[in-house]
C-alpha cells in the first residue's frame, strides 16, 4: 500500500475508533509522543483560543473517565474527508488536511442533526512503516456546540 | 406509592414558599413577562474589560429586550454602551462581535457615528433635510454602563435605575480580594441550550445535584468540610456559598499547585448574581456564566474562563488546561450541567399538569439546602408581582 493510501486510512480509522468509543484502539494510533489540542478562532476576543491541549497520558486520562461520567445518550459520527497529503523530503513525516463534519444521532427516535463542522490538522510519523499520529489539532469552525461533547472530535 | 392525576396537581405538602410551578419555567407570555419586568430592569454584565482593552476597541452584546447593544472605549477610555442601531432606518450599525473603529458608520447609508454616540455625518444633509433635522439631533440611544467587580462592563437599559453599587450591595464582599487584580478573559463560548433560563440558575444555586459530578463527588462531597458551607443571601436575589478546599488529588492523583490571589488554596468560591450571572472560582480557574433568554424554553449562556492578566505563559496554560478539563465545550463537567437542564425542560411541558418542582430541602442553610433557589424566587415573584407556586393566582382571582 502506498504512504498516501496508509495515511488516508489512518485518519479514516483514528474517526472511526472514536464514533464507537474504541479509545484503546485510537489511542493505538497515537505515537507515544502524541500531542492533542482543539482550537478555535474567536471574533469575539479576536485570537485563538484553545479548548484542549493534551499529551497522550493526559488524553488517556480524560478518555478513561468518560465512562464514570454522565453523557448524552445519543451517538456521534464522524465524516471525514481528507484533502491532501504532504510527504517530508526524508520520507519520515507526513502533513494531512481533513475536512470534517460531525452528526448527532438522537437515541430517542433517531434524529439527526449536524453538531459541528472543523478540520483535522494532522502530523503522521511513518518512521516505522506503521503510520502512528505524532500530533492532531483540530481547528474548530463551529464554536458554538450546545451542550458540548465529553468526547473530543 | 404512585399518584393519581388530582394527587399530582394538589402539591406537595411543604410551605408554599419552597416549590414552584414547573409553568414559570415554560409559559412563553411568563418569559415575555420577565423580560419586561426584569431583565429591562436590572444590571446586565456584557462583556468584560479586556475584551476592550485599547482605545475604540468595541463588542456587541445581545441584550434580553432582543436589542444588539455596542460597547465601545472611548478616546477617554471611558466605556459606554449604546443600541446597535441606526439613527435613521433602524439598520444594525456594527456587525462584528468585536472590532476597533473610531467611527461607526452604518453600512446602508453611510450614517457615522463617534464613540460617544453622537451622529458626526449624514450624507447630503442639508440637501435632504435641511433646516428640519440635523446630526446633533439624531445622537445613538445610550445606556448605562459601568465598569465593576472584576473588571466586568454591566449594562442596563432602564435610565431611571439605581446606581449598580446599590444594586448589587454586599454580594460580591466574598470575592473582594480576589477580583481586586487586573483579569483577562482567555476563554469564551455560547451555547444555546433548550432549557429556560432559570433552570440554569437553579443549578448553579443548589450544590445538591454534585451527586450527579463524578469529578465533584470524588473532590468534594466525599470531602471534609464539605457539609459545613453556608449560602448567604443578599437584598436584590443575590447569594454566596461559603468557601471550601477542593481535593483535586482524589480526581487527578494530585493537587493543583497554582493558586490565585487571595486563594492560597485550591478553593472553591460560588456568587450568583439576580437573575442570570454566576462568578465561580474553583482554583486554579475562575469562570462568568452570564445568561440572555431566547424564549421560554431556549437560553443562550456566554462562558468565560479568565486568569490574571499578569499570569506567565505556563500559569496561564495550566489555568486554561484546568478550565477546559471541566468547562469548556469539550470538558467533562459542563455537559452534564446542561444536560441535566435539557433533560428537565423535556420532562416539563406547558399545561394543566405542570408538575411541581421542589426547592424545599432545609439543613440550616448549608451545603445542600435549597435556601439559594428559594430566596432567587422570593425576589422572582417580587418583581413579577406573581407567585412562583401559583404564578395565575391573581390572574384566577380577577375572572371570579
Amino acid at each position: 500500500m502506498n504512504a498516501d493510501k496508509q495515511i488516508s486510512e489512518l485518519v479514516y480509522r483514528s474517526c472511526l475508533m472514536l464514533d464507537a468509543l474504541d479509545f484503546e484502539g485510537y489511542l493505538g494510533l497515537c505515537a507515544p509522543e502524541f500531542r492533542y489540542t482543539i482550537v478555535a478562532y474567536s471574533p469575539e476576543l479576536k485570537k485563538d483560543m484553545v479548548w484542549q491541549d493534551v499529551n497522550k497520558e493526559e488524553l488517556k486520562h480524560h478518555l478513561d473517565l468518560v465512562p464514570r461520567h454522565i453523557r448524552d445518550t445519543g451517538t456521534i459520527s464522524r465524516f471525514p474527508t481528507v484533502y491532501s497529503i504532504t510527504c517530508s523530503a526524508d520520507g519520515k513525516r507526513a502533513n494531512a488536511l481533513t475536512g470534517m463534519q460531525v452528526y448527532k444521532t438522537r437515541l430517542d427516535g433517531g434524529e439527526t442533526t449536524l453538531f459541528g463542522i472543523c478540520r483535522l490538522i494532522d502530523v503522521i510519523g511513518l518512521d516505522s512503516g506503521n503510520p502512528r499520529l505524532l500530533s492532531r489539532q483540530v481547528r474548530m469552525e463551529t464554536r458554538q456546540l450546545g451542550i458540548g461533547s465529553q468526547i473530543p472530535f | 406509592m404512585s399518584r393519581t392525576a388530582a394527587e399530582w396537581r394538589q402539591g406537595p405538602k411543604l410551605p408554599a414558599t419552597h416549590f414552584v410551578n414547573s409553568r414559570i419555567y415554560t409559559d412563553e407570555s411568563l418569559h415575555h413577562e420577565e423580560i419586561e419586568k426584569i431583565f429591562n430592569k436590572v444590571w446586565l454584565i456584557a462583556c468584560h474589560e479586556s475584551e476592550l482593552a485599547n482605545r475604540y476597541d468595541y463588542r456587541t452584546f445581545l441584550h434580553p429586550c432582543g436589542r444588539s447593544l455596542i460597547l465601545i472605549r472611548g478616546e477617554d477610555r471611558k466605556v459606554r454602551s449604546f443600541y446597535n442601531t441606526c439613527s435613521h432606518r433602524g439598520n444594525t450599525i456594527v456587525r462584528e462581535p468585536a472590532g476597533n473603529a473610531a467611527r461607526l458608520t452604518c453600512v446602508f447609508h453611510h450614517w457615522t457615528y463617534d464613540s460617544k454616540g453622537a451622529c458626526v455625518s449624514i450624507p447630503r444633509e442639508r440637501e435632504g433635510y435641511g433646516s428640519r433635522l440635523c446630526k446633533e439631533d439624531v445622537g445613538l440611544r445610550e445606556v448605562k454602563a459601568e465598569v465593576a467587580y472584576g473588571g466586568f462592563v454591566w449594562v442596563n437599559i432602564d435610565d431611571q435605575c439605581a446606581p449598580l453599587a446599590e444594586f448589587i450591595g454586599r454580594a460580591f464582599e466574598d470575592l473582594e480580594v480576589e477580583l481586586s487584580p487586573q483579569l483577562e478573559v482567555f476563554h469564551y463560548h455560547q451555547a444555546v441550550v433548550d432549557t429556560n433560563y432559570k433552570l440554569w440558575h437553579d443549578t448553579n444555586r443548589e450544590l445538591y445535584h454534585d451527586y450527579m459530578h463524578y469529578h465533584n463527588r470524588l473532590t468534594g462531597l466525599g470531602q471534609k468540610g464539605y457539609f459545613d458551607r453556608v449560602f448567604h443571601c443578599y437584598p436584590n436575589g443575590h447569594a454566596q456559598l461559603d468557601s471550601m478546599e477542593i481535593q483535586y488529588q482524589a480526581y487527578r492523583g494530585q493537587q493543583r499547585q497554582l493558586t490565585w490571589p487571595g486563594a492560597p488554596k485550591a478553593i472553591h468560591k460560588l456568587i450568583d448574581i439576580f437573575p442570570g450571572t454566576t462568578f465561580i472560582l474553583r482554583v486554579p480557574s475562575f469562570r462568568v456564566d452570564t445568561m440572555t433568554p431566547l424564549g421560554a424554553n431556549k437560553v443562550l449562556i456566554e462562558f468565560r474562563g479568565l486568569g490574571l492578566k499578569a499570569d506567565t505563559p505556563e500559569e496561564r496554560a495550566e489555568r486554561l488546561r484546568e478550565h477546559n478539563n471541566l468547562w469548556g465545550p469539550f470538558g467533562l463537567n459542563l455537559h452534564e450541567d446542561l444536560l441535566a437542564n435539557q433533560m428537565q425542560t423535556q420532562a416539563m411541558r406547558d399545561g394543566p399538569e405542570a408538575a411541581h418542582v421542589l426547592h424545599g430541602r432545609e439543613e440550616n442553610n448549608t451545603t445542600h439546602d435549597e435556601i439559594g433557589m428559594r430566596q432567587y424566587y422570593a425576589e422572582w415573584g417580587r418583581l413579577m408581582g406573581r407567585s412562583p407556586h401559583d404564578p395565575y393566582a391573581k390572574l384566577r382571582d380577577e375572572r371570579r
